[in-house]
């Protein structure tokens, strides 16, 4: 089934047949797919993103949302159902692309759409929204003001590829707030993108014809200009430098969201270690490193650890160590490439180096043979990403200020932190740890499972794109009765 | 009492002179005929005992790392300290107060200070020398090889700062030393930090008009940016033949992909500077040697260039499985870990992240730039630390090495 040509785009039928294409190879050498990929230049963007504005007015605009929630609710379903061939095509192609393992593509599918069907949209447009039909009519609000909620008109996203699914709650936003879609795939990962909106199109035709996915060479400054010049609003993925160029060119009233490189970090307070308890803590916390390879924000690169528990610090260690090695063959991690493993071996060498020469008790804990998973252990807070992969920090610690003073130059690099406690002693390390402006705070083993409810980035998926209208319905009648002036005990009396 | 405590028998000056005559008189072609092999081990293995005694931390590390037996002789064995190390730990022999006291001697104090760029996964580091002769004798048998081996005396344009200006970078010390001992007239255009590219363009306008030829060095982007903003203002010098270049690049840390073709030509068509005259450089400020492309000497010798850059015969690079730390067979890429003789106040074992090919003793390195669209919401530490270095003063758009 992924013998051949993968169509790494997807363009609405109309337009499609004017497109020109190009063939190109994807990965290495040893083991590229090919692609076909639309050519794409500032005319080209201009004309498509045209098709999908004007699709939008007939297909779109006037359409209740409810009816759109629930077709992207069952295109979740088509790839959550093992027996789907939606989901095994999915599967077969982000396996062949390379990035990740099967089972790694299996989880990931399984966890982006799982909170996305049955009702799950719709659960998530009402949390920020209120209800569906605010999208359609002015509609009261929990205090009773009719209010309606306009998506931009058209949505331009740029997507990254270090995990799997992520275009996916993107894609689903624009669509559940009526706006178009033109996305710009990543190169990491060209599969997703182009299959969902293809998916999205096989169910439901004016849907379909509302979307764009295509690719080009991020930094290409005429084809950047030409998509985010007249967008009225852009949800991008990215460092800081692709994503920096695309602010500087937005139209200054778009609204936009950018989500730059981030890490997360876990804090495991000395009630939780005990030695019951170890096991899982460890199979939690080792879970959450590698899904993914470490590769995402929410993949926690440093694990500081409460002296003076059950267990200390090092037992934690060696434990994460031994779960890691379980996770070998439980979560195959796909093969990095020379260059991502070469910086993985330097970095052991020089926690070598530190473990001979340093004053911080360092001590490697490595998988016996190649790159698999690396633990580096030492006393005392700092913050120091790895090249991740499965390369972790353990720090033991006393508290939670030591951390905090350690976080506190990188607090906004850190997407969420892993937080194992319990009772009141959770409620007051969360309300430190949220002190620092942390996004997220989340139980270990749930890291990379962000509830859709929740916020990515500190952000709503929806609300900052939404525009308001309001129906007031004039003065109070109360208000209309008292005048606005102090009262007077015999006031009416003239 | 040991040797090294006896004025006059200092192993390390000892030591030093057999390396400068090692490197003085290697035959680049003769490198890996066994009388050669056998002479860079010996060399390699001496140097490597005085280095675990002046290099305290690189001798505690190699006695933990404990690869080292002694036994076999063998060059391979001794272990590469990794290029990171070099950014918190005084990894050098030339230490200030480095135990010099306790010896008697005067207080060591470095006769250069380098600052390393920093890997991507470490801050920027020290590379400290007591002595700049090694590095310089390398330096010098390279350069004269590579970029005059017509024997020409050219007037040299530095695009770069003086040593003065920058006096922790080995490329601007590098040049310095090329410009002292082997050219004319120099002139640097860099200047507070700014490119002077007024500067430029008259010394190459004048080396067009009076017919003699030049020598460029610098940083690959920062002669690239030289060459396209000449390109913009329709600014073309037809430089006399002979005229040449000598670009360094990289820039480890940037995210610029810079296509040697593309490069060569502008080169040539802007400046006159064929591709057959321009010759790129790796180093590393870790290294006291260099490696060149030979696309100028093959020009001299009358043969097609090779592919890659040429390893000095006084270094040896190996090509590691990235996986298993083995050595690969000839011309697999993988992880690079040169040894170089040049370094006697550093290790001259060095791990890099680097990622490239050995085919007899040519290197091609891979991956290095490649990396222009970088992963998404991940990838921390490039970024955390290309950001903490942002506030650190660059003195030109080229990179610290």
């Amino acid at each position: 089934m992924t013998q051949g040509l993968f169509d790494a785009f997807y363009l609405p039928p109309d337009v499609e047949r004017d497109a020109d294409t190009s063939v190109q190879r994807f990965g290495p050498p040893h083991d590229a797919i090919e692609l076909r990929l639309a050519t794409v230049s500032p005319a080209s963007i201009e004309t498509w993103v045209e098709a999908i504005r004007s699709a939008r007015a007939e297909h779109l605009a006037r359409r209740p949302a409810a009816e759109i929630h629930r077709v992207l609710e069952r295109v979740a379903q088509r790839f959550l159902d093992p027996q789907s061939p939606v989901r095994r095509n999915a599967i077969a192609w982000l396996a062949h692309s390379g990035r990740f393992s099967t089972p790694m593509i299996e989880r990931a599918l399984t966890d982006t759409f799982g909170p996305l069907s049955a009702g799950g949209v719709s659960r998530w447009v009402a949390s920020e929204v209120g209800s569906a039909t605010a999208l359609d009519h002015p509609t009261p609000d929990r205090k009773g003001i009719p209010r309606q909620a306009f998506g931009p008109e058209w949505m331009l996203q740029i997507y990254a590829g270090n995990v799997p699914g992520l275009p996916v709650w993107p894609f689903y936003s624009a669509l559940a707030m009526k706006s178009a879609l033109f996305a710009k795939a990543s190169s990491q990962e060209p599969v997703l993108a182009p299959l969902l909106a293809r998916t999205i199109a096989e169910e439901d035709r004016g849907l379909g014809a509302c979307i764009a996915v295509v690719w080009w060479k991020g930094g290409t400054i005429e084809l950047d200009r030409a998509a985010v010049r007249r967008a009225p609003a852009v949800l991008a993925f990215g460092g800081e430098n692709s994503t920096m160029s695309i602010a500087r060119e937005t139209h200054p009233e778009a609204k936009i969201v950018i989500h730059g490189s981030k890490v997360s970090v876990a804090y495991i307070s000395r009630a939780s270690l005990t030695r019951p308890g170890l096991g899982s803590l460890a199979a939690r916390a080792a879970f959450d490193v590698a899904l993914y390879d470490q590769q995402g924000c929410l993949s926690p690169h440093a694990f500081y650890v409460e002296r003076g528990g059950d267990v200390g610090p090092a037992a934690f260690a060696s434990a994460l160590g031994g779960a890691l090695e379980t996770l070998r063959d439980g979560l195959p991690r796909r093969e990095p490439e020379a260059s991502q493993a070469a910086r993985v071996q330097l970095y052991r060498a020089q926690a070598h180096f530190e473990e001979a020469t340093g004053s911080r008790g360092t001590q490697v804990l490595a998988s016996s043979e190649g790159t698999d998973w690396t633990l580096v252990y030492e006393d005392g807070a700092r913050f120091e990403p790895t090249p991740a992969y499965r390369t972790v920090r353990v720090h033991a610690v006393d508290g939670v200020q030591e951390v905090e003073a350690a976080l506190a130059p990188a607090a906004r690099f850190i997407e969420a932190i892993g937080l194992e406690a319990k009772g009141r002693e959770r409620v007051a390390l969360a309300a430190a740890l949220a002190a620092m402006g942390v996004p997220r705070i989340a139980p270990l083993g749930a890291l990379q499972s962000p509830s859709l409810v929740g916020t990515h980035g500190g952000l709503h998926r929806l609300l900052p794109f939404l525009r308001w209208t309001t129906v007031e319905t004039g003065p109070r009648s109360s208000a209309v009765r008292r005048p606005h002036r102090p009262k007077r005990k015999s006031g009416r009396s003239r | 009492m040991t040797a090294r405590e006896i004025p006059g028998t200092d192993p390390t000056r000892k030591m030093e002179a057999d390396l400068v005559r090692f490197i003085s008189e290697a035959g680049w072609e003769e490198a890996h005929t066994r009388r050669a092999e056998a002479a860079f081990s010996d060399l390699a293995i001496r140097s490597f005992r005085i280095q675990c005694d002046t290099i305290p931390e690189y001798g505690a590390y190699a006695r933990h790392v404990g690869r080292w037996s002694g036994r076999s002789g063998d060059w391979r064995e001794i272990p590469p300290v990794p290029c990171s190390a070099f950014k918190e730990h005084g990894l050098s022999a030339a230490r200030a107060g480095d135990g010099a006291a306790v010896r008697g001697e005067a207080p060591a104090s470095p006769a250069v200070t380098f600052e390393t760029s920093g890997t991507t996964i470490t801050r920027p580091g020290r590379v400290q020398l007591k002595s700049t002769r090694l590095y310089e004798t390398s330096l010098l048998k390279s350069f004269a090889r590579h970029l005059l081996p017509d024997g020409a005396r050219l007037k040299i344009i530095i695009f770069g700062p003086t040593r003065a200006e920058s006096p922790h970078s080995s490329l601007w010390f590098m040049a310095d030393r090329v410009a002292g001992r082997l050219c004319d007239a120099p002139i640097w255009i860099v200047e507070h930090g700014e490119p002077r590219w007024e500067r430029a363009d008259a010394e190459l306008a004048r080396s067009r008009d009076d017919r003699v030829p030049v020598l460029l060095l610098g940083t690959t982007l920062l002669l690239r940016a030289y060459v396209e903003r000449c390109d913009r203002r329709g600014l073309r010098f037809a430089l006399p033949p002979g005229s040449r270049a000598m670009d360094t690049g990289g820039a480890k840390g940037t995210r610029v992909e810079l296509l040697r073709n593309d490069i060569a030509a502008s080169f040539h068509s802007v400046l006159g500077i064929p591709p057959t005259h321009l010759v790129n450089e790796y180093g590393m400020a870790e290294m006291g040697s260099q490696f060149y492309e030979d696309t100028l000497l093959a020009a001299h010798e009358r043969r097609p260039a090779r592919a890659g850059f040429v390893i000095p015969p006084w270094v040896r690079t190996r090509v590691l499985d990235p996986e298993t730390m083995l050595d690969l067979p000839e011309g697999r890429p993988g992880l690079l870990v040169h040894y170089d003789l040049a370094n006697l106040d550093v290790p001259l074992a060095i791990q890099t992240e680097d990622v490239g090919a050995v085919a007899g003793n040519r290197l091609t390195l891979e991956g290095r730039l490649r990396e222009a669209e970088r992963r998404g919401c991940s990838l921390p530490f490039e970024q955390f630390l290309e950001r903490e270095r942002g506030a650190r003063a660059d003195p030109a758009p080229g990179m610290p090495r």
